[in-house]
């Protein structure tokens, strides 16, 4: 539904996106991901059209958003930082006129108003000014007029900036709300946010594609850790054991081997020396450590190889 | 078209839900309804609103700009702009949404004449001269699209209210001397071109009641090459 082709993008000198490439099938949620200054926002705004790329193609559905705009666009729900809405009409005044403006029929305007409304349960700031609704509001109300027009594709970008934590909770499940039935590329700094939300992420960092995965395969795995009692010296077949003492006088045991999850193999040798278990987890990376290993090793290619891509 | 009319929709009404378009059009009121009875409900005097549509030309060379000041720099200032770029829509719909947002407000302005005409009428013996009065509102209208659509321009340039406001005014007072004054002082071939685009001196032929189809496909054709150089300055946006 997406299909992002050698991205570049120049203001003034500095070449801010350098060939970037990634593609989105119907129905995946991807998470663009890197740091300020990375080309992610630039990214997001050549695939939602508002800037023009100075080199390389956007597919959206079936149309390049250069060639055809108005095809390309007209699948397209966009949800820019800002979330800016005009402050001086009402929420459902405001609707109603991104209805009209995104080729909605007179006939049908109503009820996509209100089913986008419904979604995005803004029914009850209807006839509020958007000027008078809180930060969280606005942000819905936004992405209401994103899905107003029912689009395939929905570009997100920073959907949960500056929200308190209880709107972050409502913004997220409303987003994986919208995700079950589009395709959706989220861009964002909330590392935990993607974690819950996309399936894949797309790690973005001096204007290149450092990583492109399914958030699974991205980390790697660092065994598992059980806390138990009652075990001493345990040794497993193929695996190598580390053992230290928790605060309260438990075992805690670092589990580390080939396999991607351990938890299994590690719990049934606990269980044959009849120790007494009160966690066992996987140790793999957070998204967090992966974001930072994937810039980490960018850095090293670059100093190395001049580039990583 | 339909997304245009919605873009003109939606900004016209947005300079009725601030106070900005009220005040703007209760002073064009009042100065011209202070005109109207000083200068054309006197006894004796002509049954004529030359002295109105005097006044008018200059307040609408001062009101347009602070109408269209607004059309899309505030977009861009709060970034509604952004969102209504990525929107199925061409950059010359957009344009001309926002022209005809501006030009439905001047009509707005423009419809208080029809008061001062109708009280003209019922009191003035003989009848007013309709032509005259006729072709002074189209010189208003018409003057009123030069400068909405210099201030649509002036307004795609910039972030800032304030700048669009300027810019559009001195576009307009540079215009005004580049073609009646600066003809003077530089060669007569380069004169001679400067004069043809004068404005004032159009308005002076329609303030005597003529109405030259040159004046006013020329007003259309600056007021159409405005709009889409507006046009052109929202794609230069999307490529900076």
């Amino acid at each position: 539904m997406i299909r992002v082709t050698d991205l570049h993008r120049w203001y003034g000198r500095t070449h801010a996106v350098r060939g970037v490439s990634f593609g989105l099938e119907r129905g995946e949620v991807v998470g663009l991901l890197g740091p300020n200054g990375a080309g992610k926002s630039s990214t997001i705004r050549m695939i939602a059209g508002v800037l023009e790329p100075h080199g390389g193609r956007v597919i959206l559905g079936d149309s390049d958003n250069s060639e055809h705009p108005r095809t390309a666009r007209a699948v397209l729900g966009y949800l820019p930082e800002s979330a800016a809405v005009y402050s001086e009409m009402s929420a459902e005044g405001y609707l109603l006129h991104r209805a009209s403006v995104l080729g909605v029929p007179r006939r049908d305007r109503r009820s996509r108003v209100g089913s986008a409304m419904e979604r995005c349960r803004v029914g009850s700031v209807a006839g509020t000014r958007c000027g008078a609704l809180s930060k969280g509001f606005r942000q819905r109300v936004a992405l209401a007029g994103a899905i107003v027009h029912d689009p395939a594709v929905l570009v997100l970008d920073e959907p949960t900036n500056g929200l308190d934590p209880n709107q972050l909770r409502d913004a997220r499940s409303l987003i994986v709300e919208l995700a079950q039935d589009r395709t959706v590329l989220i861009c964002s700094h909330v590392l935990s946010e993607i974690e819950r939300v996309c399936q894949r992420a797309v790690i973005i960092g001096g204007g290149r594609v450092l990583a492109d995965a399914s958030l699974a395969s991205l980390r790697r795995s660092r065994g598992c850790i059980a806390e138990c009692q009652g075990v001493s010296g345990l040794e497993i077949e193929g695996l190598s054991v580390a053992s230290d003492r928790t605060e309260d006088g438990w075992t805690r045991l670092q589990v580390t081997g080939e396999a991607d999850d351990l938890r299994e193999v590690v719990g049934a040798a606990l269980a044959r020396r009849g120790a007494v278990v009160r966690e066992l987890r996987d140790a793999a990376e957070s998204l967090e450590d992966v974001f930072v290993r994937v810039l980490e090793e960018s850095a090293g290619g670059r100093e190395v190889g001049g580039g990583v891509s | 078209m339909i997304a245009a009319l919605a873009i003109a929709r939606r900004e016209f009404g947005s300079l009725f839900r601030l106070p900005v378009g009220w005040i703007v059009l209760a002073l064009f009121a009042f100065l011209t309804g202070v005109v109207f009875v000083v200068s054309g409900l006197q006894p004796g005097v002509p049954a004529t609103l030359r002295g109105v549509f005097s006044v008018s030309t200059v307040l609408v060379i001062l009101i347009a700009p602070a109408v269209s000041m607004r059309l899309l720099s505030e977009e861009a200032r709060t970034g509604t702009l952004e969102v209504v770029m990525s929107s199925p829509m061409s950059d010359l719909q957009l344009a001309l949404g926002k022209y005809l947002a501006g030009m439905a407000f001047v009509l707005c302005m423009l419809a208080v004449m029809l008061v001062h005409a109708v009280v003209l009428r019922s009191v003035s013996s003989p009848r007013p001269d309709w032509g005259p009065i006729a072709a002074g509102v189209l010189s208003l209208l018409l003057l009123g699209s030069l400068c909405v659509s210099v201030g649509l321009l002036a307004s795609s340039l910039t972030d800032s209210q304030t700048l669009a406001f300027l810019g559009t005014v001195l576009a307009l007072v540079c215009w005004v001397l580049a073609t009646n004054v600066l003809p003077g002082y530089v060669p007569a071939w380069l004169g001679a071109s400067l004069s043809a685009a004068s404005v004032s001196g159009r308005i002076d032929d329609f303030s005597r009641g003529v109405i030259d189809s040159e004046h006013v496909v020329f007003f259309v054709s600056v007021s159409g090459l405005f709009v889409c150089l507006t046009a052109v300055s929202l794609r230069v946006r999307r490529w900076l």
